[in-house]
C-alpha cells in the first residue's frame, strides 16, 4: 500500500478502517457490490468495498476528497471505462447480472443506470433536444407527439417545465445554474433509467438551487433508486435513507442516516461528521 | 536591519515597473517594426500593381470590308478563319493619319496598336452579319504606348535610349488630344489568359486553374484529414504504432513543400503517366502537403470539446460512434473549418511543387475543368516577375494583389467562421 496516511493523526493504522462496519446487505438489492477494486495504473483507489444499494432508497455517499466515492459511484454504470488506466474488479451486480461482463454492452446498462454530473453539463442545443437525446437514439418514441410527451414529462418531474415551457428552443446552455442540472436531471429521467448517480449534483449550485434539487431527489426517489455523492453532511442528512462513508478508498462505515449522523459507530466517521477533518 | 514587509515590497518595486517597461517597450518596437514591413509591402506592392488595372484604349472606327479582310466566299468557313482581320485595323489607322506614307514609318504606326487586337476583330467577327457595316472600337493599345501614358517611359531620353521613337510620340500626342486613345478599366486582365504580349494577358485563366486546383485539394484534404483526427484523437489505442503516425503527421507538416512536388512528379506523373500541368494532379500534391495541417489543427478542435459534453452523451447511453458524432463532432467543426480554411490559403499561394509537376507552363487558354492544362495564380506571379516588359511589371503587382485578396478574404472567412461559431462553456 502506497498511501500517504501520516496526513490524519487519526488515521495511523489502515487496518482500523479496512473492514466495514455496519450493515452491507439489504434484501431484495437493486445493485450489489462485492470485493471492488479499483486502480488506476499503479495506484489503487477503492479497496474492497462491500456495498447493496436497496430499490427504490437514496443512498449517499461521504468522505474527505480523494476518499473514491467518485470513483466507486463511476464504477457502478461504467463512466470509468473512458479512463484508459482505470481497472476494476469484483463483482458488481446490477439485479443480479455483473456489469463487468466482457459480453455485457454499456448501452443498455447506461440506459439503466444514468448520471448526472457535478457541473451541469447540458448540450449546446436547444432545451428539448437536450432531454430528446436520450429517447431519440434508444429509440423510446415512434411519433414526434411521443417525444413531445416524453420530454414534457421529463422536465416535468425535473420540476423545470413551468420555467421553461414556453423557449424549449432555446439553448439549454442560456439557463442559470441550477436550471442546467435540473435540466440535466430531466434529460436523464427521460430515458427512464432505474438508478440514477448524482455525483455532486450541487457543487455548483447556489443554496437556493440547491434547495429545489434536494427537493427533487426527494420526490424522485418514490420512482428510483438514487445514490448520491455529496461533500455536503447537511445535503447527505437531508436527503437519503442510507449513508455511506468512505476513507482513503475504504468503505468505513454504512448505515441509516439518522445513525450514521446522530450515533456514528467508527471514531473516523465521528471525526469527520463532527467536522475534525475533511 | 528590521524592515517591515512593505518596506522590502517598496523596495523591489521600482525595479519591478521597470522591467514592466522595459518588457512593454520592446513588445511594441516589434510590433511597429512588423507593421512598418507590412506597410512598405504593400506600398510598394499597390504603388507598382495598381497601374495594371487600368490600360490604353485607341479609338478606331474600322470597315468591316470583305475585300480588306480577303473573304471572296462568306460561306466557305476557312476563309474566316484566315481572314485579314489585322487589315482592317492597319486600314483604319491609315484612314486617321493619311500623312504617313513611308514603308518605315507605317510599320511605327502599326505597332500603336496590339498585335492582338485583330483577335478581338475576329471575335467581333462571330457575328457574320456585320460584315461590311462600320462599327467603332476601342482596341488595346501596345504595352509600349501603354507604358508611356502611365509615365514608365521618360520622354525627355534622346531618342535612341528611348523606346518609343519621336514619330510615334507625335503619333501618340495627336491620338490623345483627340481623345481618341484613353486609360480603361482593365477588362483584358481580367478575362484573359497569359499571353506573351502584356495588354493581352490577364490573370483569369490561372484564377480558373487555382480554383479548379483548390476545388481538388479541399474534396480530398478536408475528408481525409477530418477523418484521420477523428479516428487518432477518439478511436486509435495508445500504443507505440499510433505514436509514430503522429510523429511522422508532424513532421510532415514541416517538410518542405518542393518535397511534394518531387513525390507528385515522381508518383502521379511518372508512375501513373498522369499528363503534366492539370489542376488535378496538381489539387492532389496540394491536399497531400495539406493534410498534416488539417489533420493537427482537427485534432485540436476535437481536443478543445470538453470532456464534460462526452460524458453527458456516454452517461445517457450514447454510443461512442453517436457520442462523437451527435456532440463532439458538430462543436469541433468550426475549429476543423478554420484549419482547413487556413490550410486551403497555405495550398492557394503555393507555388514551389506545382513547378515540379508541370504547372508552370505558357498556358495561353482558359481551363475549362479539371483536366485542361492550366496554371495557377503564385506560378503566374513567378512566370511574369521573369519577363523583361515593363508592363509585365505592373500586371505581376496586380496579380500578387490580387493573389493577396483572395487570402485576406480566406483568412477573414476563416476568423468569421470561429468567432460566429465559437461555444463558450
Amino acid at each position: 500500500m502506497s498511501m500517504n496516511e501520516s496526513n490524519h493523526s487519526l488515521s495511523s493504522n489502515a487496518s482500523e478502517y479496512s473492514t466495514t462496519t455496519g450493515q452491507i446487505e439489504v434484501e431484495n438489492p437493486k445493485m450489489s457490490m462485492r470485493n471492488v477494486d479499483v486502480s488506476y495504473g499503479d495506484k489503487q483507489a477503492i479497496f474492497n468495498v462491500n456495498l447493496d444499494i436497496a430499490k427504490n432508497e437514496v443512498i449517499s455517499m461521504i468522505g474527505p476528497s480523494g476518499c473514491g466515492k467518485s470513483t466507486f459511484l463511476r464504477c457502478l454504470n461504467r463512466m470509468n471505462d473512458t479512463i484508459e488506466s482505470c481497472k476494476v474488479s469484483g463483482d458488481l451486480l446490477l439485479e443480479g447480472q455483473d456489469i463487468y461482463d466482457p459480453k455485457l454492452d454499456v448501452v443498455p446498462l447506461r440506459a439503466r443506470v444514468g448520471m448526472v454530473f457535478q457541473k451541469p453539463n447540458p448540450f449546446p442545443k436547444s432545451i428539448y433536444d437536450n432531454v430528446a437525446y436520450g429517447p431519440h437514439i434508444h429509440g423510446l418514441a415512434n411519433t414526434k407527439f411521443e417525444l413531445d410527451e416524453i420530454v414534457e414529462k421529463s422536465l416535468k418531474k425535473a420540476g423545470l417545465w413551468d420555467e421553461v415551457k414556453d423557449r424549449l428552443d432555446q439553448p439549454g446552455t442560456g439557463l442559470s445554474g441550477g436550471q442546467q442540472q435540473r435540466l440535466c436531471i430531466a434529460r436523464t429521467i427521460a430515458v427512464s433509467p432505474e438508478v440514477i448517480l448524482m455525483d455532486e449534483p450541487c457543487s455548483a449550485l447556489d443554496p437556493i438551487a440547491t434547495a429545489r434539487i434536494e427537493e427533487l431527489i426527494d420526490e424522485l426517489s418514490a420512482n428510483y433508486t438514487i445514490a448520491i455523492v455529496t461533500h455536503s453532511m447537511q445535503q447527505a442528512a437531508r436527503v437519503s435513507h442510507r449513508t455511506a462513508y468512505f476513507h482513503l478508498g475504504y468503505l468505513v462505515e454504512i448505515g441509516s442516516t439518522d445513525d450514521i449522523f446522530t450515533n456514528p459507530s467508527h471514531k473516523l466517521t465521528e471525526a469527520y461528521i463532527t467536522g475534525r477533518f475533511g | 536591519m528590521n524592515l517591515t514587509t512593505i518596506e522590502i515590497v517598496n523596495k523591489t518595486l521600482k525595479k519591478r515597473r521597470q522591467k514592466e517597461r522595459v518588457f512593454r517597450a520592446a513588445g511594441l518596437v516589434s510590433v511597429l517594426t512588423g507593421l512598418a514591413a507590412l506597410v512598405f509591402l504593400l506600398h510598394t506592392i499597390v504603388g507598382n500593381g495598381w497601374g495594371a488595372f487600368t490600360q490604353s484604349y485607341i479609338q478606331l472606327p474600322l470597315k468591316l470590308d470583305a475585300q480588306v479582310l480577303r473573304i471572296d466566299n462568306p460561306l466557305d468557313e476557312e476563309e474566316w478563319d484566315y481572314a485579314n482581320y489585322a487589315g482592317v485595323i492597319k486600314a483604319s489607322l491609315r484612314e486617321r493619319f493619311p500623312e504617313v506614307t513611308s514603308r518605315k514609318q507605317k510599320r511605327i504606326l502599326y505597332r500603336l496598336v496590339s498585335p492582338g487586337a485583330s483577335f478581338q476583330v475576329k471575335q467581333l467577327l462571330d457575328d457574320r452579319s456585320l460584315l461590311g457595316s462600320e462599327v467603332t472600337l476601342w482596341l488595346p493599345a501596345d504595352d509600349d504606348v501603354d507604358s508611356l501614358i502611365k509615365g514608365y517611359i521618360n520622354r525627355e531620353l534622346p531618342e535612341k535610349e528611348r523606346r518609343v521613337k519621336d514619330f510615334a510620340l507625335t503619333l501618340i500626342d495627336d491620338l490623345v488630344s483627340s481623345g481618341q486613345l484613353e486609360r480603361k478599366f482593365n477588362v483584358i486582365f481580367f478575362s484573359a489568359g497569359d499571353s506573351s504580349e502584356p495588354e493581352q494577358a490577364g490573370i483569369y485563366g490561372s484564377m480558373l486553374g487555382s480554383f479548379f486546383t483548390l476545388v481538388v485539394t479541399l474534396i480530398l484534404s478536408f475528408p481525409i484529414g477530418v477523418a484521420a483526427a477523428i479516428y487518432l484523437e477518439e478511436f486509435a489505442p495508445k500504443n507505440r504504432f499510433i505514436d509514430l503516425i503522429e510523429i511522422n503527421i508532424n513532421n510532415l507538416a514541416a517538410v518542405p513543400s518542393i518535397v511534394f512536388g518531387l513525390l507528385g512528379l515522381a508518383i502521379f506523373l511518372n508512375v501513373f503517366g498522369i499528363p503534366r500541368s492539370i489542376p488535378i494532379v496538381a489539387g492532389i500534391v496540394l491536399a497531400i502537403m495539406t493534410l498534416p495541417t488539417v489533420i493537427i489543427s482537427s485534432r485540436a478542435a476535437l481536443g478543445a470539446v470538453p470532456p464534460s459534453i462526452r460524458e453527458a452523451a456516454l452517461g445517457l447511453g450514447a454510443s461512442k460512434m453517436q457520442t462523437i458524432f451527435d456532440h463532439v463532432f458538430p462543436l469541433a467543426m468550426p475549429g476543423m473549418l478554420t484549419g482547413s480554411i487556413i490550410g486551403m490559403a497555405r495550398a492557394l499561394g503555393e507555388t514551389a511543387p506545382l513547378l515540379m509537376i508541370g504547372m508552370v507552363a505558357f498556358v495561353v487558354d482558359i481551363p475549362g475543368s479539371f483536366t485542361d492544362p492550366a496554371t495557377v495564380l503564385p506560378v503566374q506571379i513567378f512566370l511574369w516577375s521573369d519577363s523583361p516588359e515593363r508592363a509585365f511589371v505592373e500586371r505581376t503587382s496586380g496579380a500578387i494583389i490580387i493573389l493577396l485578396l483572395f487570402l485576406v478574404i480566406m483568412n477573414g472567412l476563416a476568423v468569421w467562421l470561429r468567432n460566429k461559431f465559437e461555444q463558450r462553456w
